[in-house]
């Protein structure tokens, strides 16, 4: 039995070397992939984060709030900052504009005399409060209206995270002239009672925001592209090689040589488990190539390189989970296939769904509901998940072991599906 | 002394699945052991189906088959050790060559190491391969990509050897070589069932011919009692003629 099993991995392991566009594939193609998607979404995570939301700013206040603001937003990172369009300082007109022309994400308007509309309604207040001035009591207070302009082509992800960050700012900025207002007023009412040190608003501020990445062992391991994109990607690439080994298997039937395979004394199994060794064998190449990139390509330009977290038994584990999976999906596609042109579509289709559900395209805390407890059923999402214990939480093998658990359970699935219909399909 | 069968077949059917009407019609028939035994038929006859039945393929609808007596699909693995199949269509991997395909297939049957590797050779020189065994099939010519599909079923000297149409698209000179060779393969002990469409090619090889036509067997017997049988025939191929009739066939 063992030399027969050697025979069929040799024959296989020959057929891949053989066949070169086969072997760019599987090797060349992932690599690029990788290369190509982390460098686009890390461009991407860097318009918004390092070189900031390009911002209109009109200060039609030319006051306190208006300069505040100004100088918050300049020195804001999530900002790039702007007051001019065309070298013409920017009006509400022209602003409105060039944010519907896309040129800016975000526009920001300051009404005129926001700042003594608010110095005022302070003020009456003050009053209001101490009750020095019974003619304010009857008056109302004005309002100050700060218009936000949006964009409309901008994702309503970014642009939620954009208007959040700006209303707490120019918030603070509100509170800041109110209570220096207050401050003031109150020193006029009472007059042995100077008005609060300039430093005094800070000292308001009990309570403040560490943001701190969860991670099991307490390492520092700071989420960016590389750490999202190239375990995702590497199992996207993995599971493709559902296409190549399905092929290979309708080639088989097409070629003639499985009708001579069938009357040996050889079972299907056997000759299925030639070439699962073989191509788990090349996934668990693939995806040493593909940490590789992330290791010493990636860096090269000028994107952090992968950190691998602390348990390569737990990377091993979860790699070869993964590659039995995916070989063993690409067994049941070659089996259920009838042509290879139909292996093909149906792998390729397949597989772009399933990495859909599994939250490779867009991680499943984005999805609607139903959309995120279908995702928990898909190979490559249980594969994704135990990557990112790996790599992005600090985790061990023993905290993927579940994970591997259901991988091997689904290559299981598929094999016994595999092999029922293959004796159907003889049972003609 | 009467010599014993190798194979007995009793009412064999197939009716595939979805189909109206059955391919095999409940044949009957036995086949001696050591002998040539040729199922002829026009496109359509069945004789695929049956040597398919009888290479263990898919079972038969109704019907029996045993092998030295015993019922065959009940025994189907240890048979498979016993036969060796040289079908219609060439059965080899195209980027692999001669040396690597029949090394693959001995291992399949059990062959190995220096055995297989004699074996190998042996009939690589037989049919004027070993020079090109190095070489991808898909580099071959098609008279020589039959020759290595013959190699790969008779490599491991099989008890019963199926032959499905094996001179297709062959030139003279390999046609002559193949037949010389299964003829020294049925003196060394072999049992070969055939199918064929060139009659002057059954009637040299044949010790027996079936000739099977819509599912049934329409006559059997060796050539020179089946010429006897049919006043008027001369040869094997008159017969054939006289008994399936001129019709195109579309099978």
């Amino acid at each position: 039995m063992m030399h027969k099993l050697l025979a069929t991995i040799k024959k296989e392991f020959l057929l891949l070397i053989r066949d070169k566009v086969g072997l760019s594939i599987l090797f060349i193609m992932p690599m690029i992939l990788i290369m190509v998607m982390t460098l686009i979404q890390d461009a991407a995570f860097k318009t918004l984060n390092e070189k900031g939301v390009p911002l209109v700013f009109v200060n039609n206040d030319q006051d306190s709030l208006g300069i505040l603001i100004k100088q918050g937003l300049e020195n804001n990172d999530l900002c790039d900052f702007s007051d001019s369009i065309n070298g013409r300082p920017a009006t509400a007109e022209m602003a409105s504009i060039a944010v519907s022309e896309g040129k800016f994400l975000v526009g920001i308007i300051i009404p005129k005399g926001a700042t003594s509309a608010i110095r005022n309604n302070v003020t009456q207040l003050v009053n209001e409060t101490l009750n020095t001035d019974t003619a304010a009591l009857n008056t109302t207070a004005d309002s100050v209206e700060i218009t936000i302009l949006i964009d409309p082509a901008t994702k309503k992800s970014v642009l939620s995270a954009i208007t959040s960050n700006m209303h707490e700012f120019i918030s603070e900025v509100k509170n800041r002239i109110i209570f220096q207002t207050f401050s003031e007023q109150i020193a006029e009412v009472i007059p042995n009672k100077s008005s609060a040190p300039k430093n005094a608003y800070q000292k308001t501020q009990l309570i403040r925001y560490k943001e701190v990445y969860a991670s099991v062992t307490g390492d520092k391991i700071v989420p960016n592209a590389v750490q999202h994109n190239v375990p995702a990607w590497a199992i996207f690439a993995m599971f493709f090689i559902a296409i190549p080994l399905s092929g290979s298997i309708m080639k088989e039937k097409n070629e003639g040589s499985v009708f001579r395979l069938n009357t040996m004394p050889s079972s299907y199994l056997l000759l299925m488990n030639g070439k699962i060794i073989v191509y788990v064998i090349v996934c668990m190449i693939q995806f040493l190539l593909m940490l590789s990139v992330g290791l010493y390509i990636l860096p090269l330009f000028g994107l952090p390189a992968l950190v691998m977290g602390n348990s390569i038994l737990g990377i091993f584990l979860l790699t070869m989970g993964t590659a039995f999976a995916a070989t063993g999906y690409g067994v049941m596609v070659g089996t259920l296939s009838a042509t290879e042109h139909q292996a093909a579509i149906m792998g390729s289709l397949s597989i772009l769904l399933l990495s859909a559900l599994g939250g490779i395209w867009v991680p499943p805390y984005i999805m609607p509901e139903v959309m995120r407890q279908i995702s928990a059923f898909s190979p490559l999402n249980w594969s994704l998940e135990g990557f990112y214990s790996l790599f992005l939480r600090g985790g061990q093998a023993k905290d993927v072991l579940f994970d591997v658990l259901k991988l091997m359970l689904f290559f299981l699935g598929t094999m016994t599906i595999a092999s029922i219909t293959n004796r159907i399909k003889r049972n003609i | 002394m009467n010599p014993s069968p190798i194979i007995e077949i009793e009412g064999l059917t197939k009716t595939f699945r979805h189909a109206t009407e059955a391919a095999v019609k409940g044949i009957s028939f036995s086949i001696n052991r050591n002998e040539i035994f040729g199922l002829l038929g026009p496109n359509g006859a069945g004789k695929t189906t049956t040597i398919s039945m009888l290479c263990g393929l898919f079972p038969p609808s109704s019907g029996s088959i045993r092998i030295n007596g015993r019922h065959f699909h009940q025994h189907l693995a240890d048979f498979k050790k016993l036969i060796g199949i040289v079908p219609q269509d060439i059965a080899l991997y195209p980027t692999l060559t001669a040396r690597e395909n029949l090394d693959f297939y001995g291992h399949m049957y059990g062959l190995k190491g220096a055995d297989l590797k004699e074996r190998r050779e042996s009939w690589l020189i037989k049919l004027g391969l070993t020079d090109v065994g190095d070489r991808k099939i898909s580099s071959y010519s098609g008279g020589m990509k039959r020759r290595v599909n013959l190699i790969a079923g008779v490599l491991h000297s099989p008890e019963i050897l199926f032959l499905d149409e094996p001179t297709v698209g062959v030139d003279v000179q390999s046609r002559n070589v193949m037949i010389e060779l299964l003829k020294e393969v049925n003196r060394a002990g072999t049992t070969i069932i055939y199918t064929s469409h060139h009659m002057e090619e059954a009637e040299d090889l044949c010790t027996t011919v079936s000739i099977i036509d819509y599912g049934k067997i329409l006559d059997q017997g060796s050539p020179g009692e089946l010429i006897a049988r049919h006043p008027g025939c001369e040869d094997l191929e008159s017969v054939f003629l006289n008994l399936t009739k001129r019709k195109l066939r579309n099978g």
